[in-house]
């Protein structure tokens, strides 16, 4: 069988249609991709935020200006120094 | 009228002559002018951004974040994108905490901005609302924001640490911190919008280099905290903490404050005449060049000595006085007496070799190097001056790193505030060892230094008796200054400042704390700056994770010097089998309280805790009486009120 001119045309045509759709194909899948990239970024941007934020909290929980005054309110004080027993470590010696 | 064959050759020549003309500037276009136009287009189509560089962190020696980079947004809002204008107006202003009002009037724009910068957990809520646009940027974060403030700086608006940036060592480790930005080209429309397609990018940014910082974090709060109280407390006008590894030059805490809460960065860049904290030195010099014997006495004239030039006064004379006493009692007599012996080139040199009148070299800009004038420039009283720690103009920072040279075996080393560098990927790319100056003193006049030291405290009569611990020793020196404000001694003004080396033995933390112009009760540092760094070393002794060996400071409070009890019974309650396992059901019979009364407080309390009783403190000095009181039996653990009368004030 011989390609005859109208077999030709087709023939091409449909050639750039499938290049066409390759094109348009790899397009949006760098597109979804781009915009999975960009969401997985601003998720752990938020996350690093609240993480962030979290650690905040929880530093000023933890200082000794907020936590002093609760103890001192629930009857709680520091210990003096004789009152801390430093057990001494099997093996080490002063040196 | 020309035959129909020239009309179509005209034609055709004109056609022909048309083509030719477009070859033409199609030839112009593509390869005389293409480049022009090519860059037209590209500059149309695309555009270069910059892609931010990560700041590197700063951490504290233990990897808590003090300085961090986060990314944070602005955020542009397009009117005409909006699906639900009003609706959509009510969410941004709450989730923006901006006033309706304000972002009303921001939607009659063509396109509204709001600069923020607004964190992640803001904006999350508008990422998905149509017409809001976000704009990433990095900013520093500090999750203490008062967190040696003073020391570690602030950024510029630019994000940097030069230029507008609030120095400290944001500023100096900027270009450690900084990184590298990357650059990529993105695609816009002919309305100059981004299209939604991923960036080319050019180069990648590379993220600052994190640096770990020597302080200690519960070290720098606890500091923190005892000058804060100390300055309302005493109502005074500021004042400086300094902690310092002395085996390492380590600085562990830094904190300084003016008293209407500004923070300044004084420990490093201000100056004091330490006054009584100078006459270790002195001593120094004296043993060194042999100029005082074991024992020598000199006399405590009455609490009166004139010389030619001023007159030299003790608040607490004695009659005669060794070196050991003129450092125990701070005696500014005996001191000038025995300093008269010293050629001015040795007190100088000593001095000098202690690091007084020169940078510590620590890394922090803009380092005061104090004053200490050569021999050459001194008047006749200047080396009595010295001698009691006037005409000498020193920092917080050099006065630690001096007592660190007494508790270093007389080694000098170089103060640090920077433990490590690493580079983004985790890499340690410097780690810091300890830098010796020069040897000051020798390893034997050393460890006669911290004797003389240890005597302030732990002796009778010393002017560091109120830093005392129980159950380890202490070697300090206090000192009271007068206090220079305008280049003149403001009458009634002093600097209370105190100077400990802890323990006494195989020393692991040197402390300075100094108290400018204390209004309220005492000025002395024995009232004053003593009993703050007693309070900051108890403190310290309790937090879990300051940067204490405590196996060897065990050993040290094993070997501790300890008074005996006043009724041996053989009971040690405190001590604790190891694994520890409570025991709920043992009960224990009770006991009786021993007779503390007329005792030194601090003995008291080792007596009381030895027999098993939680101990409260009221009032100082000896004790007066307890409650319960002496004689009666009571279970172990019960608490006992203990109150004390305190001794005649000292300096």
């Amino acid at each position: 069988m011989t390609f005859r001119g109208r077999h030709w045309i087709a023939f091409w045509l449909v050639a750039l249609l499938g290049a066409l759709w390759v094109v348009i194909y790899r397009q949006t899948s760098a597109l979804n991709s781009a915009r999975a990239l960009a969401d997985l970024r601003e998720a752990r941007a938020a996350l690093e935020g609240r993480r962030a934020e979290l650690d905040r909290r929880v530093r000023t929980a933890q200082s000794r200006t907020v936590l002093l005054p609760r103890a001192r309110k629930l009857g709680l004080r520091l210990p003096a120094d004789t009152e801390i027993i430093l057990i001494p470590v099997p093996g080490s010696t002063s040196h | 009228m020309a035959k129909p064959l020239v009309r179509l050759r005209v034609v055709e020549i004109g056609l022909a002559a048309g083509l030719l003309g477009l070859l033409l500037r199609a030839g112009q276009v593509q390869l005389v002018e293409g480049h022009k136009y090519a860059a037209a287009a590209k500059a149309q189509r695309t555009e270069r951004v910059v892609l931010d560089a990560r700041r590197g962190s700063l951490f504290d020696r233990h990897g808590l974040g003090l300085a961090l980079t986060q990314e944070t947004y602005h955020v542009g809002i397009a009117p005409n994108e909006l699906r639900d204008p009003a609706r959509d107006a009510a969410t941004i202003a709450r989730q923006l905490r901006l006033a309706p009002r304000d972002v009303e009037r921001g939607l009659h724009r063509r396109y509204a901005w709001f600069a923020g910068p607004f964190t992640t957990a803001d904006v999350q809520p508008l990422r998905t609302t149509r017409g809001v646009h976000l704009e990433p940027m990095l900013r520093r974060f500090y999750p203490s924001s008062e967190f040696a403030r003073a020391v570690i700086g602030r950024v510029g608006e630019d994000g940097r640490g030069g230029g507008g940036g609030g120095g400290g060592l944001e500023r100096l480790l900027d270009s450690l911190l900084a990184g590298t930005p990357g650059a990529a080209v993105v695609l816009k429309d002919r309305s100059g919008r981004e299209y939604e397609s991923p960036a080319r990018v050019i180069s990648e940014p590379v993220a600052g280099n994190d640096v770990v910082l020597t302080l200690d974090a519960e070290l720098q709060e606890i500091a923190q905290r005892a000058l804060d109280d100390a300055i309302d407390n005493m109502q005074a006008d500021g004042g400086d903490v300094v902690m310092l590894d002395p085996a390492t030059g380590e600085v562990l805490a830094v904190a300084s404050r003016r008293a209407d809460g500004s923070m300044r960065p004084s420990a490093f860049t201000e100056t004091f005449e330490p006054g009584s904290l100078a006459k270790i030195f002195a001593a120094a010099a004296l043993i060194t060049y042999e100029r005082v014997r074991p024992g020598e006495h000199v006399s405590g004239e009455g609490g009166r000595y004139r010389l030619p030039d001023r007159v030299v006064t003790d608040e607490h004379p004695l009659p005669s006085l060794t070196l050991a006493d003129a450092i125990r009692v701070s005696s500014n007599i005996a001191l000038v007496k025995f300093a008269a012996r010293l050629h001015p080139d040795e007190q100088y040199g000593v001095l000098r070799a202690f690091g007084f009148g020169s940078p510590t070299g620590v890394e922090f800009p803009a380092e005061s190097p104090g004053r200490l004038r050569p021999p050459r420039e001194w008047s006749r009283p200047s080396a009595a001056s010295l001698a009691i720690g006037y005409e000498l103009a020193v920092t917080p920072i050099q006065l630690a790193a001096a007592y660190g040279a007494i508790a270093n075996n007389g080694v000098l080393l170089e103060p640090s505030l920077i433990r490590e560098i690493r580079a983004p990927n985790g890499t340690v790319r410097y780690r810091h060892r300890p830098e010796p100056v020069r040897r000051v003193v020798s390893p034997e006049v050393a460890a006669k230094l911290r004797e003389l030291l240890r005597g302030v405290v732990e002796q009778a009569g010393g002017t560091g008796e109120r830093a005392a611990l129980a159950n380890f020793q202490l070697a300090a020196k206090t000192g009271t200054a007068r206090r220079v404000v305008g280049g003149r001694y403001a009458a009634g003004q002093y600097t209370a400042s105190f100077a400990a080396l802890f323990p006494a033995d195989e020393p692991q933390l040197v402390v300075v704390m100094k108290i400018d112009n204390p209004q309220k009760g005492s000025y002395f540092a024995a009232q004053t700056a003593a009993p703050v760094t007693r309070s900051m070393l108890e403190q310290a002794l309790a937090a879990r994770t300051v940067a204490l060996d405590r196996a060897r400071l065990s050993n040290v409070a094993s070997t501790a010097d300890r008074a005996p009890l006043d009724e041996p019974d053989g009971v040690v309650p405190y001590v604790v089998q190891w694994p520890y396992t409570p025991d709920t059901a043992a009960t224990e019979p009770d006991r009786i309280i021993p007779n503390v009364t007329d005792r030194p407080l601090r003995e008291a309390i080792r007596t009381l805790h030895r027999r098993g009783f939680h101990v409260v403190v009221k009032g100082w000095g000896v004790i007066h009486h307890t409650w319960p009181a002496a004689g009666e039996h009571v279970a172990p653990g019960t608490t006992i009120t203990v109150f004390a009368e305190p001794p005649p004030a000292k300096r």
